[in-house]
């Protein structure tokens, strides 16, 4: 590729990648300061820091209540990315590939989530399995999760669907596949890493919502209904955030090796 | 047999089947409970009779609307200065960093992983009257004594949602961008356009859906926003969504309350009505 | 064959909403309890006597955030056989049908119950509720920065506007107007409701901003001198002691005011006995000292009051004010109408 098709603005270079470093700073830098946090021995999170411990990882560890707050988080994190994904794939496939008369329509409906607020939504289901006698549980706010992640596997997918050449599924057909070993060996194959991203957009979302899952938990709390509750006893926010910290760790090294992988299938 | 058809179904039907269930029934009941007498928490044994009391309570209080119109600014500030500021990084991740995207994409989302009470609770100590940023200007002795505007005001609630909605922001410009054939702009420099140039017509315009969409994605949730203000927004900072909290949590009239949801419903569904004359929404769905 | 490999490919999904479904499966066993509980109280100290007596018995939150909360989740038929809620609120489980009476002969503790106490948790005689934790409210203040507080009107008070801190509720609100201004509480007009509208209204930008928890947004900024004065109960005022900051806890002329937490038994238990075992080992020294040392909000056992040693707690209770109670005036009951009046109002409030 000659330097002159190299895209971005060529002799007058904006230094991007500065920029890039100064945002993510902007972004990292409350962080940060919940990390120092979760080494001190401050009870109220206001400056200065005083004292270093580890105490507060070793409580952390030690709290079951705590740990299975976030196992909770987990399972339901998993549980509506997969729905969310597998779902929103049918959509994107649908939209992209097919004529049919319900196709703005499906697309519209799988984007119409983003404009019903949390609270709205929460309150709604939380209606409907009272009308139900259902109890307020894990899979309500899986449920909830699930409406509320798939339009954002939908726009991903869609986006990529949308880039991809179709004439490689008429060629695929011409040679005598059947549509679904195409979207099985040609399509899907092709959109892995993309699949990847949008589960893991999901399980994001899903794991950090707490606007829904307030209105939805019962007896098995989510991690963020957990902390939300536990942001009355400021003794125990130091131990929340050492908690919430080595979450982030495990969630960064779990997307690292999932995109490793990723990569490797390309 | 599974043929093209029979595929269609299978893809199709089962998100259909699940939005009708968990999204449209839960909608259509709470439009439904909006017309009912307020009696606080529902029970559905009693009998159902209509009115529009709530609805005629609601106009009557000017305070109300008023609270709407303030939440749709600060979302509308808020989608705007994140999408603005996501757009830089995304055109990083897709033109400056071809192979390595990945790798900076998931440093974008990390924060992510943290939790959002918790990057919230943050952002107060740095806007409070010890915290961060009020001791870096006092030391810098731009100021003398601590700002108030910082905390417990609008201004802390539109700086942290900025501050939360980039990363996700920048995902659907970076998908956009990344779409981009180089053959655009490779035609483009062969004509004689200067790299701005091809930034402002051939960059920009093309990367447009890809922006509306990020502004709509973080424009419509804010506007329903609750959590935020109620942790840094003190009374200033009081926004539409925590009127409907307050109606379904304190105050527990659920009629009231679903009926100020539904206002909110109309006019977000106005809004984006409006925003699909602009954009062409056969592009996005190609 | 092509329609199996795309059922092949939804089976991860289906699998994981099956174990979802399963999971959320929770049968009514004997040896269990359900409780509708307040964030915190969860905690094992707070029924550290029942866990030791009954090792396996398989106890459970759900949880709400405030008594209309609580109300709510009741009447939509919560599963819980044991809730928990403050005063003002008694007559309306009664009302409902979802409480069942106590059997008080069945409880080992109940002698050390202040006799004021057991009052608050009868409706026509009948024993409903136990009572367990309680506290005041009153205005705490900052020494350096305010003058002596005599009266709950400081709330109003221009000279601290932006070091002010009201609770964010309603019928608080409407309490301390309605003692400024010596009205009946449990007769409020609207003449007079529309009034404390308008003053609180008027109030609003004296705040720092409302605040509705304790330990989150009330005491750390009482601690880093950004709140002068608030409407507080006593737990900040330990809190503060505590960190050495120079903090009163004020004795207005209209009187403190109190409020007690009660649980209730569920009109639908299967557990009635377990639940009551339960509510009796609240009572209990270690649990009901455990509440006090831990919470810093009193508990229904006059013992554990009586033999608190630590100086800041018993500054804290006014323990050595043996008329206290007498200047202390408990929420009363008020009507639905009345409290959805007063909500409602605190939201226009809010909103204006």
């Amino acid at each position: 590729m000659s330097r002159r098709t190299s895209v971005g603005i060529g002799r007058t270079r904006v230094p991007l990648g500065p920029v890039y470093g100064l945002m993510l700073l902007f972004l990292y830098f409350p962080i940060a300061l919940l990390f120092l946090f979760s080494f001190s021995t401050n009870t109220v999170l206001t400056f200065p820091l005083r004292g270093f411990t580890v105490d507060r990882y070793r409580e952390g560890f030690g709290d079951a209540a705590l740990l299975e707050a976030a196992r909770n988080s987990v399972v339901v994190g998993i549980g509506a990315a997969s729905i969310a994904t597998a779902l929103g794939l049918g959509v994107s496939i649908a939209v992209s590939r097919f004529r049919f008369r319900g196709r703005l329509g499906l697309f519209a409906l799988a984007g119409l989530p983003l404009i019903v607020p949390f609270v709205v939504l929460g309150v709604s289901l939380f209606l409907l399995f009272n009308l139900a006698d259902l109890p307020r549980s894990l899979f309500a706010i899986a449920a909830g999760h699930t409406v509320i992640a798939l339009p954002f596997a939908t726009l991903i997918l869609l986006a990529r669907m949308g880039g991809l050449d179709p004439a490689l599924e008429d060629a695929a057909m011409d040679l005598g596949a059947t549509y679904p070993v195409t979207l099985r060996r040609v399509v899907l194959p092709v959109m892995v890493p993309t699949i990847l991203s949008a589960w893991l957009t999901c399980f994001i979302v899903s794991f950090d919502e707490v606007a829904i899952a307030l209105f939805l938990a019962g007896g098995d709390p989510t991690f963020p209904v957990f902390l939300y509750g536990q942001l009355r006893f400021a003794q125990r926010l130091p131990v929340l955030i050492a908690m919430a910290v080595t979450l982030t760790m495990l969630t960064v090294t779990l997307t690292l090796i999932a995109f490793r992988l990723g990569r490797r299938k390309e | 047999m599974l043929g093209r058809r029979g595929a269609l179904r299978f893809l199709a039907l089962p998100p259909y089947v699940w939005l009708a269930v968990f999204f449209l029934a839960p909608l259509l009941l709470i439009v439904a409970i909006s017309f009912r007498p307020e009696t606080g928490p529902i029970d559905f044994d009693d009998p159902w009779t209509f009115t529009i009391a709530q609805y005629q309570r609601i106009l009557e209080t000017p305070a109300y609307l008023r609270r709407l119109g303030m939440s749709v600014v600060v979302a509308l500030v808020v989608a705007t200065a994140a999408t603005v500021l996501a757009y830089p990084i995304a055109y990083f991740l897709a033109f400056r960093a071809r192979e390595r995207a990945v790798f900076f994409l998931v440093l974008l989302l990390i924060p992510f992983a943290v939790s959002y009470l918790l990057r919230v609770m943050a952002w107060r100590l740095m806007l409070g009257g010890e915290g961060a940023i009020n001791s870096l200007l006092e030391w810098l002795g731009v100021i003398s004594a601590p700002l108030d505007l910082l905390i417990y005001s609008p201004v802390a609630v539109v700086v942290t949602l900025i501050y939360v909605w980039i990363p996700f922001a920048a995902l659907p410009v970076y998908a956009a961008l990344q779409r981009i054939e180089r053959g655009h702009l490779e035609a483009a420099a062969d004509l004689g356009a200067g790299p701005w140039t091809r930034f402002a017509r051939v960059t920009v315009p093309l990367s447009l859906p890809g922006a509306v969409a990020a502004f709509f994605m973080v424009f419509i949730p804010t506007v329903g926003e609750y959590v935020t203000p109620s942790l840094v927004g003190g009374t200033e900072g009081y926004m539409y969504g925590n009127i409907i909290q307050d109606f379904f949590s304190q105050a527990a009239s659920w009629a009231t309350g679903a009926a100020l949801a539904v206002i909110m419903l109309l006019l977000t569904l106005a809004l984006v009505a409006v925003a699909l004359r602009l954009i062409d929404v056969r592009r996005l769905a190609s | 064959m092509p329609a199996r490999s795309n059922l092949v490919r939804r089976v991860p999904a289906i699998l994981a909403a099956a174990t979802l479904l399963l999971a959320s499966c929770t049968g009514a066993e004997p040896n269990e309890l359900l409780v509708l509980e307040w964030a915190g109280y969860e905690e094992p100290d707070f029924w550290t006597d029942f866990a030791t007596a009954n090792p396996d018995t398989n106890v459970e939150f759900e949880f709400g955030s405030n008594d209309a909360e609580i109300l709510s989740l009741m009447q939509a038929g919560s599963q819980s056989d044991i809730f928990h809620f403050y005063t003002g609120w008694q007559q309306f489980y009664v009302d409902e049908e979802l409480v069942r009476e106590i059997d008080v002969s069945k409880l080992t503790n109940w002698d050390a119950v202040p006799e004021e106490m057991k009052a608050l948790g009868q409706i026509d005689g009948k024993q409903y509720y136990i009572p367990w934790d309680w506290g005041f409210t009153s205005i705490l203040y900052n020494t350096e920065q305010v003058d002596d507080v005599t009266s709950w009107d400081v709330l109003f008070n221009e000279d601290y506007a932006g070091h002010i801190s009201m609770w964010d509720d309603g019928p608080g609100a409407v309490t301390v107007s309605a003692y400024i201004n010596g009205w009946d509480e449990t007769a409020i007009t609207e003449e007079q409701l529309t009034q404390i509208e308008q003053d609180w209204k008027d109030q609003k930008p004296l705040n720092l901003h409302y605040w509705d928890s304790e330990y989150d947004n009330l005491c750390p900024e009482v601690i880093s001198g950004d709140i002068w004065v608030a409407y507080a109960w006593q737990g900040c005022y330990a809190t503060a002691l505590a960190e050495g900051v120079p903090v009163a806890y004020a004795d207005p002329v209209e009187g403190r005011n109190s409020w007690v937490g009660l649980y209730g038994i569920s009109a639908e238990t299967d557990s009635y006995e377990l639940a009551l075992k339960f509510l009796d080992l609240k009572l209990a020294e270690l649990t009901c000292s455990n509440a006090v040392t831990i919470f810093y909000y009193g508990c229904a056992n006059s013992e554990v009051m009586a033999g608190i040693t630590d100086e800041i707690l018993i500054e804290a209770f006014s323990i050595d004010n043996p008329d206290i109670l007498e200047t202390t005036r408990f929420t009363p009951l008020v009507t639905a109408e009345q409290r959805d009046a007063w909500t409602a109002m605190w939201t226009r409030v809010k909103a204006e």
